[in-house]
């Protein structure tokens, strides 16, 4: 589904997202449901940004998201804790039968976005920088290239583990959905795609769902699900109990398209 | 002057060159590393048996972010190839992903339990040899009633004898096309 963004711009252009009150303006003549959970939303988050829907929005919220909250905190020891993480993506694929010249340059590329966001080497970017890169095509997809093989390395190393779910969903096996849904790009993301990169990075993310949904009693919520990694592969900031997590990453969901939330 | 994908491109060569799947060849043009030219033999114990099929790869800036325009030269009949010689095949279109290099392009791996180390199988000879696999990765048409080469699928279903000889034509041509 295409939503959303201004055609042209993978990642939209402010700042800092821009207020809730422009998703409130898209829904401003629909549904009632929506808006009163549009205004729930603004108890607990300030901004949105968009990311264009081309079916990579997934993946590319991730990448915007990932690499801003590395530049704005400088949390060295978590670049150093996912680079272990990518070197170990690095040996799955390999040991899946993967040809490394077909997937080391994604690997590199997002390498050099970490480093560039830490302050203080010849190749430091700002944010404005870390916007454009999210905006230039051959920086952007490669990034998202780079998730999508490590997503279908987790897939496929845990076979066992997403057969029922990839079956259930799709009537393939893990192989041809990994084929058909992971590793070709503008193939939509899905929640097998979120557990798989939140792992295989030691990653946690928040999915909020903005649908039409509604339970009768008690007023409207907005549900949401908190995709987190077994422990020992989160970032060191993160406290282990998952009841009480709190994902540096939020994304909104509505059916066909994520884009990055900001917190109050 | 090098790219991300000229330099992508000569890897793939070197790894056609060291490690050269059966049955396909290919290599750039020489003053152009974008254009290739590739020849895949028809398969044994079929129609396409001794043919010898000329392609050529054409890739752009974009490559291997998106995939090479693969058109046969030699002229063919096939329910999966069009009258310009390109070719209707999921992974050349809407399922492309840059995991394929061009030796994957010819030569895909079949996947099976634990990973991609299973037996190879060419795709594209594969394509020569098994239509029912055409219909299957036809993503990018799936309608079989409306293939290709639409002549080429009706007699593939309704007249497989007349089907096999225009292929053993095709094949004769193919020794001398130059």
């Amino acid at each position: 589904m295409q939503r959303g963004p201004t055609a042209g711009s993978m990642v939209s252009n402010h700042s800092r997202g821009e207020p809730l009150s422009t998703l409130a303006a898209e829904y401003q003549s629909g549904s009632p449901i929506l808006l009163e959970k549009i205004k729930v939303l603004g108890d607990k988050y300030a901004a949105i940004r968009r990311t264009r829907g081309d079916g990579n929005c997934f993946f590319r919220s991730f990448m915007f998201s990932y690499l801003e909250h590395i530049l704005e905190t400088q949390d060295r020891e978590e670049v150093d804790r996912i680079k272990i993480k990518v070197e170990e993506c690095r040996k799955t694929l390999q040991s899946l039968g993967y040809v490394d010249f077909t997937f080391e340059d994604f690997f590199a590329l997002f390498l050099e976005q970490l480093d560039d966001v830490l302050q203080g080497n010849e190749n430091s970017i700002s944010h404005e920088e870390l916007l454009n890169r999210s905006r230039d095509q051959s920086v952007s997809d490669y990034v998202v290239m780079f998730f999508r093989f490590v997503t279908t390395g987790e897939i496929r190393k845990r076979s066992p583990f997403f057969e029922p779910f990839i079956s259930g969903l799709t009537n393939t096996t893990v192989e041809q959905f990994c084929k058909s849904s992971v590793e070709p790009m503008g193939e939509e993301s899905d929640h097998m795609h979120i557990t798989a990169l939140s792992d295989a990075l030691g990653v946690p993310i928040r999915v909020v769902y903005l649908d039409r949904s509604s339970c009768e009693a008690g007023g409207v919520s907005v549900n949401h699900h908190n995709f987190v990694p077994a422990p020992g592969n989160l970032p060191s900031a993160t406290s282990v109990s998952s009841e009480s997590i709190n994902p540096f990453i939020t994304m909104l969901y509505r059916p066909g398209h994520y884009d990055i939330l900001y917190p109050k | 002057m090098s790219t991300p994908a000229r330099k992508r491109l000569m890897r793939d060569f070197k790894r056609l060159q060291q490690d050269p799947p059966a049955g396909i060849s290919g290599a750039p043009q020489d003053s152009n590393i974008m254009l290739w030219n590739a020849v895949i033999f028809g398969p044994d114990d079929t129609s396409w048996d001794g043919g010898t099929f000329k392609l050529t790869l054409q890739f752009s800036e974009d490559y291997p972010n998106k995939p090479p325009t693969v058109r046969f030269v030699s002229r063919m009949f096939h329910p999966n190839i069009y009258a310009d010689g390109s070719i209707c095949l999921d992974i050349l279109q809407n399922q492309w992903s840059p995991i394929y290099d061009v030796a994957a392009i010819l030569t895909s791996i079949q996947d099976n339990h634990g990973g991609c180390s299973g037996s190879d199988f060419q795709v594209l000879l594969r394509l020569l040899n098994d239509v029912d696999f055409c219909w299957n990765s036809l993503l990018c048409d799936p309608n079989p009633n409306s293939p290709a080469n639409s002549e080429a699928a009706r007699m593939f279903s309704e007249n497989k004898r007349e089907y096999n000889r225009r292929v053993r034509e095709i094949v004769e041509q193919s020794w001398t096309a130059d």
